[in-house]
This record gives C-alpha cells, structure tokens and sequence, in this order.
C-alpha cells in the first residue's frame, strides 16, 4: 500500500521533492563537485549580470528593512544609497551629475553630514525607475518609506535620550475625552 | 506574488511567511506529503492564500553561507493542488523564487538554490525552472536565478 502510494506521488513531479542528503559523504561528495562547477560558471558571468544581480539584492534587501524594522545605530538610508551609486556608477560624481546636485553636497548625504533634501529623494526615486525598469519590480516608495522607516527607528530607538527633556515641554491642560 | 486558479484561470495574492509552532499540528503528513514537524529546526515557510489564510505550499530551507547557497530540504504542494486536477497552479515555483530570493539577498552574483530530486523528477525542474544539473544536485545559480525572481515577482 504505501509503495503504491509512494509510487503515485513520484509520477506526479509538481507534488514536491524530498531533497534531504542519505548522509554527510552524499552532501560532502555532492557539494564538492557543485561548488567547483559553479565556479567554472562564475568565471563567465558578465560584468552586466553581476550588475543586475546586486541590484536585485539592494532592492530584496531595502524590501526585507521595510517588513522588518531594525531599531539599531546604523545608517539605514545612506548605506543602501551608497550601494546603490557604487553599483551603477564607476564614480559618484557621475551620478551627482546626472541627478544635477553638488557632488559635495552628495558626499555630505551619503557619510551622515546632511540631511538628503526631499528633491533630492525625488530625484533618486526617479533615477531608480531608470535603472531598475529593466531589472525587476523597484516601487517607486521605497525610497521614502527607507528614509522616514529610519526615522520612526531612531526615533523610538532613542527614547531615553530625547524623552526626558521633550517629556517636559508637553502637557494636557485641557481634556474633553 | 500570486497564483493561478486552474479553472477560471483568475489570480489569487499569496504570500510566503515563516511556519509557526502553531501551524505545525495542520501541517499533517496526509495532506502534505511528508513529516514536517521534524523540520522545526531548519526554516520552514508556508504558501499562504491571503483570501482565506489557507496554507497551500510548503518548503524547508537549509542556509550554506560558507558555500553561498540556500538548499531546498523539503517542498511540497497541499494534496488538492497536486496532479492533473489541481486547484492553484505556481504554488511550487513560487516557493522556489522564495528560496531564490533568500539567496540572492543574501549573495548577489553567488547566489546559488539547489535541489536533489529522484533523478526522473529532475528534468521537470530543469524545464520549468531553469535549473542545472551538477551530479545529483540541480542548482539555479546567476542569471536563471534572477530570471525566476522576476517572473514569480510580477503582479
């Protein structure tokens, strides 16, 4: 009976797979000769390939900040941004110049020194409609929702050190709840 | 992310989520195929139909960072979207591109899924998938990978 059914679900290839390793000589043996074949492929990767796929990358990655808010010390928006140019151009000033910004003043956004304007989120956002329309699905929000996601981070993150003084200069004199 | 309702052929919005300790008593080897409990400790995502929160895919992943890979322990279709008179089609391959989006996510151009099916299921995911074979295992590597998450991705 059991063969019978085991034989059923194997004729049947959308049903799923069991793909587990018999044993750690299989998976040792397997993994060997995989990882040198990839390798022998990796060499041949063009220098546009490699390009789309860390793209894909900075876009899963800004998906996966966005669904799961980090409440840490980092810099959220200017490391993806940073990425971002570095990826796409072999110089910043270059993407400064096609976004028509100071390329100091892209600098100071980029290492934390400036807050980054909204024309400039603007800019960016549009900038990465171009680079992404033949890559894959990029929402166009996603820039924003890093940048302010970022800031309700922070902002809750630090609490202790802004609450004490804010927590003062608040008050309900007057409540008709 | 969606699936394709075989009859009418409409689209239904799914989503992939981590198994929860609760989930795992609905999981039953009946109408999954396999003993899913024992993979509590490796990841386990569902394929969830968000019109009516029913669970219709399930995979096991197994995260290789040392080798850049994600492997694909265990995946399965719920029992009525399997075989010829299915209900949803793209459930696998939507669980597939999950897989490949955790790789990618986390290797960029080395990025690498692999698989170890019964060698005659292996020339379906070959087909349908792109992947290639390498002894026993089939991978989907850069730029098949990226392929299949752009497909899976669209609306």
């Amino acid at each position: 009976m059991t063969n019978k059914k085991n034989k059923k679900y194997d004729e049947d290839v959308e049903f799923g797979v069991d793909s587990r390793y018999a044993s750690s000589k299989e998976y040792d043996s397997e993994a060997a000769s995989l990882m040198e074949a990839r390798l022998n492929r990796m060499k041949k990767l063009s220098g546009s390939q490699i390009i789309r796929a860390r793209l894909i990358q900075l876009k899963l990655q800004m998906d996966e900040y966005l669904n799961q808010p980090v409440y840490d010390n980092r810099n959220h928006f200017s490391e993806f941004l940073k990425r971002y140019i570095d990826t796409v151009y072999s110089a910043r000033n270059k993407f400064a110049h096609d976004i028509n910004i100071d390329a100091t003043k892209l600098s100071q956004v980029i290492n934390n020194h400036r807050e980054p304007q909204e024309e400039f989120i603007m800019k960016l956002m549009i900038h990465s409609e171009m680079v992404y329309r033949d890559i894959c699905d990029f929402q166009k929000r996603t820039w924003y929702q890093v940048y302010y996601q970022e800031k309700i981070c922070d902002a809750m993150s630090s609490q202790d050190e802004w609450r004490p003084k804010i927590e003062k200069e608040v008050k309900l004199s007057e409540s008709r709840l | 992310m969606y699936i394709v309702e075989v009859s009418s052929g409409d689209k239904h919005e799914v989503l992939v989520l981590p198994v929860e300790e609760s989930d795992y008593k609905q999981l039953t080897k009946t109408r999954f195929y396999f003993a899913w409990k024992a993979e509590v400790a490796y990841e386990v995502y569902k394929l969830l139909l968000i019109r009516t929160g029913e669970v219709l895919g399930l995979v096991s992943l197994e995260r290789i960072p040392e080798e850049w890979r994600v492997h694909i322990r265990l995946l399965s279709v719920s029992k009525e979207n399997a075989g010829k008179h299915k209900k949803y089609d793209r459930v696998a391959g939507n669980l597939i591109a999950h897989a490949s989006k955790i790789a990618v996510r986390s290797y960029a151009e080395l990025a690498c899924v692999s698989l170890k099916p019964k060698s005659h299921i292996a020339q379906h995911y070959i087909d349908q998938y792109g992947m290639r074979r390498t002894g026993m295992t089939l991978s989907l590597e850069v730029p098949e990978i990226l392929d299949l998450i752009s497909y899976y991705s669209h609306d």
